[in-house]
């Protein structure tokens, strides 16, 4: 009885940590529910009428869809062709173990070590030169770069973790390598698609500085629209940033709380294994 | 009759479609899978990618670093060979930059070390806790958010009139602070947002190092009545420590990066008083205009990152070295 006790109080221990630690989150949340009057309110307002004309007038924006269709297209898609390619070269690494394994593994690594302040430059200058700013591919196409480094790492700490001897079982019964490559190794390595597959989805859709300088109006993501309408010139307007913001935490919170036994895995670059 | 010849018309077309199908397959096969090439065809399209959007930007900035460049008197770019790194060495801003992002660096891993080893054990014994899949995504939701944003969540609770923070901290004090404007107080409350978001991936790297250590060795520690810290010594640390440092090494790699964070809550301000690298380096790049001279300080940032990335494989593989496991 005395040890139920203490369990209990100890569960309630860590709840408590870990609705601290959401606190900030959930007050911009509720604030997304408050008139203005309510949110500018001095003292602060601990009760108030909910109310959902922010998401109302959101919605109203011009610019919201748009943002928001960019920001799950530009994100799949990028995604979709770095993990395809990525699965590629992860099971070359992983089977052929070329001689500069290592060397590209490790350049990968650091192109995302590298401060993005510091990678930004060069892609600005880059892409005005070409022309390729504020274009659909453009911006895809450096995600799916973006994408790329993580997704290698990931996937090829899977494929080592599959015996080559599924390979030769099946090179040996006559399948091709092209057979073996995705009918007897791609669907084993499954859990690391995953992984991958939805924390870049995370990493691109929170991605912030690339979109500003690289985009434009016709490839704007939240987290510009975010940042811009909390920069705006004169008073902010916190209804219009609570609301978009609540949107945006919606689908990482979401997916971490499906898939969060990958957590782990996605957090350190499939170089940590396990779960929590 | 008719029945029959229709049914060996379509075997015929059946037919045809399998002979097409099959030479599309021979020559796959001649082509792709039995070619001598098949591991560069893999890696092609990686280093495709690579190339464009690695290799020529990185070779655009090292050249780059070498101009006088400025977006602004829209004159073309001249080239002063080293004189962009003599007057980063130079610049008092930039060695400022850098201690404050150290301070930075060193203040938040530490903090969140810290803490997040401790919750880590606090949490280590959680498994049959009530709701606990939700209770972590709460608790695990600060660091998958972008910085951009919790920026803005904290710049309303940060705000000075009718923020959250001061309303406590008027109750509790009966003083008020202006967290991100008040020169003293504006590195610190950087730091707690860094703080706040990153602490749960400690304990998340926490989680995993205690799960690393063998049920076996911790029950053989129970019977011998080890006292606690010798536990922690003899017992969980051999085997927790690698994750641990690795943990740490991505949290200083990522803390040097920090930009967004500061550039949401800041700007760099009051004065420059939370100007890192990061946001130096974005700042005269697209506030100032300054290509060459950025791209020489982006060299640096590379350089210093390069190093980072280069000791995380030395530990990670330090690590894999003793598992036995490739």
């Amino acid at each position: 009885m005395r040890r139920q006790g203490r369990r209990a109080i100890y569960h309630l221990i860590l709840w408590m940590v870990a609705i601290l630690f959401f606190l900030p989150i959930l007050w911009i949340v509720l604030a997304a529910f408050k008139t203005k009057d309510d949110l500018l309110a001095v003292p602060v307002k601990w009760a108030f009428h909910p109310t959902l004309e922010n998401f109302a007038s959101l919605i109203r924006r011009h610019d919201f869809f748009s943002s928001l269709e960019n920001s799950f297209l530009i994100s799949a898609s990028a995604v979709v062709v770095a993990i395809a390619v990525s699965f590629l070269a992860a099971y070359c690494f992983s089977r052929f173990r070329p001689s500069s394994t290592n060397f590209i593994m490790f350049l990968l690594l650091s192109i995302r070590m590298v401060p993005a302040s510091a990678s930004v430059v060069p892609i600005f200058l880059m892409y005005t030169a070409l022309g390729w700013k504020d274009t659909y591919w453009g911006v895809m196409l450096f995600y799916a770069m973006f994408s790329i480094p993580f997704s290698v790492w990931i996937l090829k700490g899977f494929i080592d973790g599959i015996s080559p001897r599924y390979d030769e079982t099946g090179l040996v019964n006559g399948g091709s390598r092209l057979h073996v490559m995705f009918r007897v190794v791609l669907p084993q390595v499954r859990p690391g698609l995953i992984a991958a597959f939805i924390f870049n989805l995370i990493f691109v859709w929170n991605e912030f500085l690339f979109n500003f300088i690289i985009g434009g109006k016709n490839t704007t993501m939240i987290p510009v629209s975010l940042v811009t309408g909390s920069l705006a010139q004169g008073g902010v307007d916190w209804e219009f940033v609570a609301s978009l913001a609540s949107v945006y935490l919606l689908p990482p919170v979401v997916a971490i709380y499906f898939f969060q036994k990958y957590l782990l895995v996605g957090m350190t670059f499939g170089t940590v294994r396990g779960e929590v | 009759m008719s029945v029959t010849s229709g049914g060996s018309q379509l075997e015929l077309k059946e037919a045809g479609r399998a002979s097409r199908r099959g030479q599309l397959r021979t020559l796959r096969l001649r082509w792709i899978d039995n070619s001598r090439h098949f591991p560069q065809m893999l890696i092609g399209p990686v280093l495709v990618f690579f190339v464009i959007w690695n290799i020529v930007p990185l070779f655009w900035m090292l050249g780059m670093s070498f101009y006088n460049y400025s977006l602004i008197t829209g004159s073309p770019p001249r080239f002063i060979g080293f004189d962009n790194y003599a007057d980063l060495f130079d610049n008092i801003s930039v060695w400022l930059a850098l201690s404050k992002t150290f301070v930075f660096v060193l203040g938040a891993v530490g903090i969140e070390t810290v803490l997040g080893i401790l919750l880590g054990f606090l949490f280590w014994d959680s498994t049959t806790m009530p709701g606990r899949r939700l209770a972590l995504t709460l608790l695990f939701a600060p660091m998958i958010l972008t910085p951009a944003a919790t920026g803005t969540f904290f710049r309303l609770i940060y705000e000075p009139t009718f923020g959250v923070a001061n309303h406590l901290v008027r109750h509790l004090l009966g003083a008020e602070i202006n967290f991100l404007g008040d020169k003293a107080w504006a590195m610190i409350s950087v730091l707690l947002v860094d703080v706040w978001m990153w602490t749960p991936f400690m304990i998340l790297i926490s989680l995993a190092a205690l799960g690393s250590v063998p049920q076996a060795e911790l029950e053989a520690a129970e019977v011998d009545g080890l006292p606690w810290h010798k536990r922690v010594t003899h017992v969980i640390l051999p085997h927790a420590k690698f994750i641990v440092m690795l943990g740490i090494l991505l949290r200083t790699i990522d803390s040097f990066k920090v930009m967004d964070l500061i550039l949401q809550l800041t700007r760099g301000g009051p004065g420059n008083t939370t100007e890192v690298v990061g946001l130096m380096l974005f700042r005269k790049a697209f506030e100032g205009f300054t290509m060459g001279w950025s791209s020489a300080l982006a060299v640096i940032a590379l350089l210093i990152a390069i190093a980072f990335t280069s000791i995380y494989l030395f530990i990670l593989n330090l690590s894999r070295e003793e598992k036995g496991v490739a």
